[in-house]
């Protein structure tokens, strides 16, 4: 919202000492955010009031004049002769006063294209002065418009003599703040200058009272005998005065009524639009105009019919529901009410009579009507914020006002006047104990100052003894009753805003705690997500938590328990995610672009709709929601072996390197292949009997489904939830050995079917105290040129030692061989 | 002859020093020393001298040998000391082979460094699921019926919810759980809340739909709103390493009374005013406040009793803010290219 410091100045007198930073930063700390100031003169440098003396022709050019100016004083000449400036305005005519850019303004060649800085310079052939402007020319074309391009700013109403600079003259000398609507919703009783000067005369304790206008009386009030207004819905529409006012006519406003509306960013379009727009700004309460001739009989404010039509004066046609308000007459709705008036019923060139409506609408329902119709105006926005009833009274009187200052002369006549006011707002008064107030200022404010305080921003205040405390009664103005102040701790609010929150000093936290922070449930999420990224080198990936459904159909069995979403971010991606491979694996697809090698993983919270639990609260029933971590390793096509390889080791360590309970790998006949997975390569993961997760190679089907070519892909996912960290550290220490422990690689060729895990228990044997193999290990597997089809080489490494003495060399021998004989009876293995 | 023993002595401590190894150290001693080294012709020619300067050239010749048998001794000590059986050719300048280290995401960085600050001051860390219901994500929290944000151009809803509970939504802030930890313990509490939130809206390179919040959270029977102030300075001087200037100032938020737009001092500036803080000398950072009379109340607890201070802190802002990163988008990008930024 845009607010005007002259128009401020109408209520309250700001001290010369207060700079206008202050001011700015003062009302950001204790009220409203002020983005910025605009100096709106700062526009109109090196720009005047200039009298053509002479107007001679142009003699070289038809369509141009040379005109003699007096442009005053100018101090760097050291006289006031008039200057000859070249011109092209039709309407150009000797004694007119016109804006005069000299050298150096900035203007807008023929209203169009950026900025230029205004040089002397010839016009065919004739030495030009400056220039004078066309409205378009200098951003005033709204206060000056015009239909023939030619035509130049015609602002002899002016009182200012030659010389005056123009912003002085046309009083655009002024001040605009930017204000946050933001942080404007909870204040309705700022959205219009009269209550943001209210603001400012508490912050610097100025005398505030509201100007005589705002309490004027309407002369005639009373009721025409054919004229009513008939609230039909009092809850939604507490209060409505309607004013017959007659003998008007449509003509522009005063230049200072336009010029203030303009100022603050709206558009002046007729003396009567005019008056309605400015007690808006002025007051923030909305009003409407309607042409009396075209409504019929009386008003009636009614919920519209179910599919009943309003065309709007933007034009736009509405079907409205019976949720929607209206202003009706005994034909049809006139206006959509606090939103939009109607097209028939505006502000018409021949308009001489209207009724003014001053009118108070609930905020929910403007809103709702609002949001319904897509259609937001200044009225509706103001409405949303919840005004009070009360307000009208103001409104009226200072829209009389204006009446009376835009048709001085011309008799209009108050024909009727009508005050519907069914429900009154409700005034309340908050106790607030002051030692509480204390302790939760910190400081101790005496009374008087409460008093002072509360009082500039309009609250009553009292004060009564009640034990051992002390009790202040508050009585919350009406502009402050919409719900914006209800309770003590809103009182302390006001108390601490206009205090000064820089005034509150930083005191330390006290607040004691025993025992040591321990949460090794929370904790196990970060331990899994740095071992992942620290030890593993894969890549913390975030994602959302909607699913694609090109997804959802390459990796889930379905989205028949997923929870969707009622007005998702896109059609396609309305399934909340139920595991976090699909977005995982669009990851993939996405970095393909720019990597063939890759690892990534992703921690987050996955739900489905079952298992419903009404954990906190018996009037809630939540969904169930897991932690999962999910990872994925990339590589080439071929590489399948190396992930494979890859992601199991990382999904092997982690509960060692996390400190949690053991998780194994392992694929029984309970574990069902997961509809992503490739038939051979996948593994479940579990924690004792239960499976908590699975690991596997992305399917060529799947892959293809999410866009992946020509890339091994291996994924895995488990339960954060279902793991168990461990309280401390698990390692053991054991005595190193005391006789040496001897390395022995030997590699063996075997048929392509035999599994790793079945040559490790036959190599390991029967545990004894006899047998010296201490351990048995997987160095590499070989299939290739040197090797048989359907067979493959395996490197084993057997660890050999004694508890009890050095080994001979003999003995290594004679351990192994034996270890090697017992694989080729078992398992086939032959020497290579 | 004395020109020439000098001549030599020049020549030699130049070449004994300017040889870099053993081999060349020896090849300069023979040169020198040797049977046809140079003092060894020195020697041969004395006795074709005058009689007169044979003694005092001899003498002379033998110092020098003296001389230069010190030198390179010197010499060889030097050498075996800096001795490398490797080419002097060897490249220093090629690449380290480095640890095959990943990343955290920059979001999960930045809650960690958060975590561990606020660890340190006796805070839990407190975390929550991503669906919760209209009873906790609003009516707990103070806003009243008719409040935009329940509408769902702002909030996801869950469609098909149970009629006869309250309504699940994906949930717009992290807030409402606070009252849930509230709840299920005992107070004072002092805990940190992390989490995702989402809010429906368009997005483009300011605004995002899902986003990532941090909370802190202290409830006690004696606290001012003034209190408040060390805990965020506490989590901005962490963040950015450096002590901030920070304002509150009034903001409205239906869960807080009073509340407060937290702001920090610009960091490009230094408060002067520039683009990022669009002139103002002030970024808005966190909303605060103290916990709404009715939230407390939600949770189970006497307003008149217990009060406290409350932060909200979006982290995509501040990590954007930290790193200079002007897309929001990036974030929940996935894209390697981002993401591998951040070690």
């Amino acid at each position: 919202m845009k607010i005007s410091l002259n128009w401020i100045k109408d209520y309250i007198k700001i001290p010369e000492n207060i700079e206008l930073s202050k001011l700015a930063y003062d009302l950001t700390m204790s009220t409203v955010e002020v983005e910025g100031m605009v100096d709106l003169s700062k526009s109109f440098e090196n720009m005047v009031v200039g009298v053509v003396e002479e107007v001679n022709p142009h003699p070289d050019a038809d369509k141009l004049v040379i005109c003699k100016v007096s442009i005053g004083d100018l101090g760097d000449v050291g006289d006031d002769e008039p200057r000859e400036i070249v011109c092209g305005g039709i309407n150009v005519k000797q004694g007119m006063k016109v804006a005069v850019a000299r050298p150096g303004a900035m203007v807008r060649w023929h209203g169009e294209g950026e900025l230029v800085e205004l040089k002397k310079a010839k016009v065919r052939g004739v030495e030009s002065y400056g220039m004078i402007c066309s409205s378009s020319e200098i951003g005033l074309f709204d206060l000056f418009p015009f239909e023939d391009e030619a035509t130049i700013m015609d602002i002899s109403f002016v009182d200012s003599k030659a010389g005056t600079p123009l912003a002085e003259a046309l009083g655009l000398d002024d001040i605009i703040l930017e204000v946050d609507n933001k942080s404007l919703t909870n204040r309705p009783d700022l959205w219009g200058h009269y209550g943001i000067a209210r603001e400012i005369a508490a912050i610097y304790d100025l005398p505030f009272a509201p100007p005589e206008a705002m309490n004027g009386a309407v002369t005639a009030k009373t009721p025409k005998d054919d004229f009513e207004i008939i609230i039909d819905d009092t809850i939604r529409c507490p209060r409505y005065i309607g004013v017959n006012i007659e003998g008007l006519s449509v003509k522009p406003a005063p230049f200072e009524i336009q010029s203030r509306i303009w100022r603050v960013g709206m558009r002046p379009i007729n003396a009567i639009v005019d008056i309605t727009n400015y007690v808006m700004l002025a007051t923030g309460q909305p009003t409407h105009a309607f042409d009396s001739d075209v409504v019929q009989g009386n008003i009636i404010v009614r919920r519209a019919k179910k599919g009943e039509k309003l065309l709007l004066l933007s034009g736009s046609e509405l079907s409205l529901t019976d949720e929607d308000l209206v202003i009706a007459d005994e034909t049809e709705a006139i206006a959509l009410a606090g939103v939009m008036g109607g097209a028939k019923d505006s502000i018409l060139p021949t308009t001489d009579k209207i009724i003014l409506e001053i009118a108070n609408f609930d905020a929910l329902g403007v809103r709702r009507t609002t949001i319904r119709h897509e259609v937001r105006t200044e009225s509706s926005t103001r409405f949303e914020k919840g005004i009070d009833p009360e307000r009208c009274d103001i409104t009226l009187a200072t829209a009389m006002q204006l009446f009376e200052q835009c048709y001085p002369g011309q008799d209009i006549k108050i024909t009727g006047f009508f005050d519907n006011y069914p429900k009154k707002s409700e005034i309340k008064t908050i106790e607030v104990s002051l030692k509480w107030l204390e302790a939760r200022l910190g400081i101790k404010l005496p009374n008087q100052r409460l008093e002072s305080i509360l009082g500039r921003l309009g609250f009553d205040v009292s004060f009564a003894n009640k034990g051992s405390d002390e009790i202040m009664s508050v009585v919350v103005p009406s502009w402050r009753s919409t719900g914006d102040v209800s309770i003590p701790d809103d009182i302390m609010e006001e108390v601490a805003r206009i205090h000064g929150l820089e005034n509150f000093e930083p005191t330390p936290i006290t607040t004691a705690f025993e025992g040591a922070v321990n949460q090794p449930k929370v904790l196990i999420d970060r331990k899994i997500r740095e071992y992942l990224a620290f030890k593993c080198g894969m890549n913390e990936v975030y994602t959302y938590p909607w699913v694609g459904e090109e997804y959802i159909n390459a990796i889930l069995p379905g989205s028949g328990e997923m929870l969707e979403m009622t007005s998702p971010p896109s059609p396609s991606e309305r399934y909340l995610r139920s595991s976090l491979l699909p977005n995982l694996c669009k990851a993939v697809s996405d970095n393909l672009r720019y990597f063939n090698e890759f690892s990534i993983f992703e921690s987050a919270q996955v739900m489905q709709g079952k298992d419903y639990k009404e954990e906190y609260d018996p009037r809630e029933s939540l969904p169930l929601q897991r932690r999962h971590v999910a990872g994925a390793f990339v590589a080439t096509a071929d590489q399948y072996s190396k992930v494979f390889r890859h992601a199991k080791g990382v999904l092997e360590a982690m509960a060692r390197s996390v400190h949690m309970e053991e998780i194994t790998l392992v694929r029984g006949e309970a574990c069902d292949k997961p509809v992503w997975a490739d038939d051979v390569v996948w593994l479940a993961i579990k924690i004792g009997d239960k499976t908590i997760g699975c690991m596997g190679l992305l399917s060529q089907k799947a892959a293809q489904g999410c866009g992946i070519k020509n890339a091994s892909t291996m994924l895995f996912e488990l339960d954060i939830d279902a793991l168990e960290p461990l309280q401390s550290r698990t390692n053991k220490f054991t005595h190193i050995p005391e006789y040496p422990i001897s390395e022995y690689d030997v590699s063996l060729l075997f048929d392509e079917g035999v599994k790793w895990e079945d040559i490790r228990q036959c190599a390991a044997g029967k545990e004894g105290p006899d047998n010296l193999l201490r351990e048995v290990s997987f160095v590499e597997q070989y299939k290739g040129k040197q090797v048989p089809d359907g067979k493959k080489s395996v490197t084993i490494r057997l660890l050999i030692g004694s508890l009890k003495k050095t080994l001979t060399s003999d003995e290594i021998e004679s351990c192994a061989a034996a270890i090697v004989k017992r694989l080729g009876k078992v398992l086939g293995a032959a020497a290579r | 002859m004395k020109e020439k023993l000098e001549c030599i002595l020049n020549d030699g401590k130049a070449k004994i020093s300017s040889a870099l190894t053993i081999a060349a150290l020896q090849d300069v001693k023979a040169f020198l020393l040797g049977k046809q080294g140079a003092i060894t012709e020195v020697l041969k020619e004395i006795p074709k001298l005058d009689v007169s300067v044979r003694a005092e050239i001899g003498r002379a010749a033998n110092d020098l040998k003296n001389t230069f048998t010190d030198l390179i001794n010197t010499r060889r000590d030097e050498i075996a000391l800096k001795a490398s059986e490797i080419s002097p050719d060897f490249d220093l300048t090629v690449p380290g082979i480095k640890p095959n280290g990943g990343t955290l995401h920059p979001i999960t960085q930045m809650c960690y460094d958060l975590n561990d600050t606020f660890l340190s001051m006796g805070f839990e860390v407190f975390e929550e699921s991503d669906i919760t219901s209209e009873l906790y994500a609003f009516d707990n929290l103070n806003f009243p019926p008719d409040h935009p944000a329940r509408e769902s151009m702002d909030t996801y809803w869950i469609a098909g919810s149970n009629e006869s509970k309250s309504r699940l939504c994906l949930r717009p802030h992290l807030t409402g759980a606070s009252v849930r930890y509230m709840q299920t313990n005992k107070p004072p509490f002092r805990f940190v809340y992390p989490g995702r939130a989402y809010r429906n809206e368009a997005t483009d390179a300011k605004h995002e739909r899902a986003f990532f919040q941090y909370e802190a959270l202290i409830v006690d029977r004696e606290f001012t709103f003034s209190a408040g102030k060390v805990m965020i300075k506490s989590i901005l001087s962490k963040v950015f390493g450096c002590d901030v200037p920070v304002r509150m100032r009034v903001g409205f938020f239906p869960f807080v009374e009073p509340g407060f737009e937290i702001d920090m001092g610009c960091l490009v500036c230094g408060g002067s005013g520039c683009s990022v803080c669009k002139q103002v000398g002030w970024i808005e950072i966190m909303p605060g406040g103290t916990p709404h009379p009715n939230v407390l109340r939600a949770a189970g607890l006497d307003p008149d009793e217990y009060t406290g201070f409350y932060v909200n802190i979006g982290l995509d802002r501040l990590v954007m803010m930290r790193y200079g990163i002007d897309d929001i988008r990036l974030l929940r990008s996935a894209d390697l290219r981002f993401l591998n930024q951040f070690k």
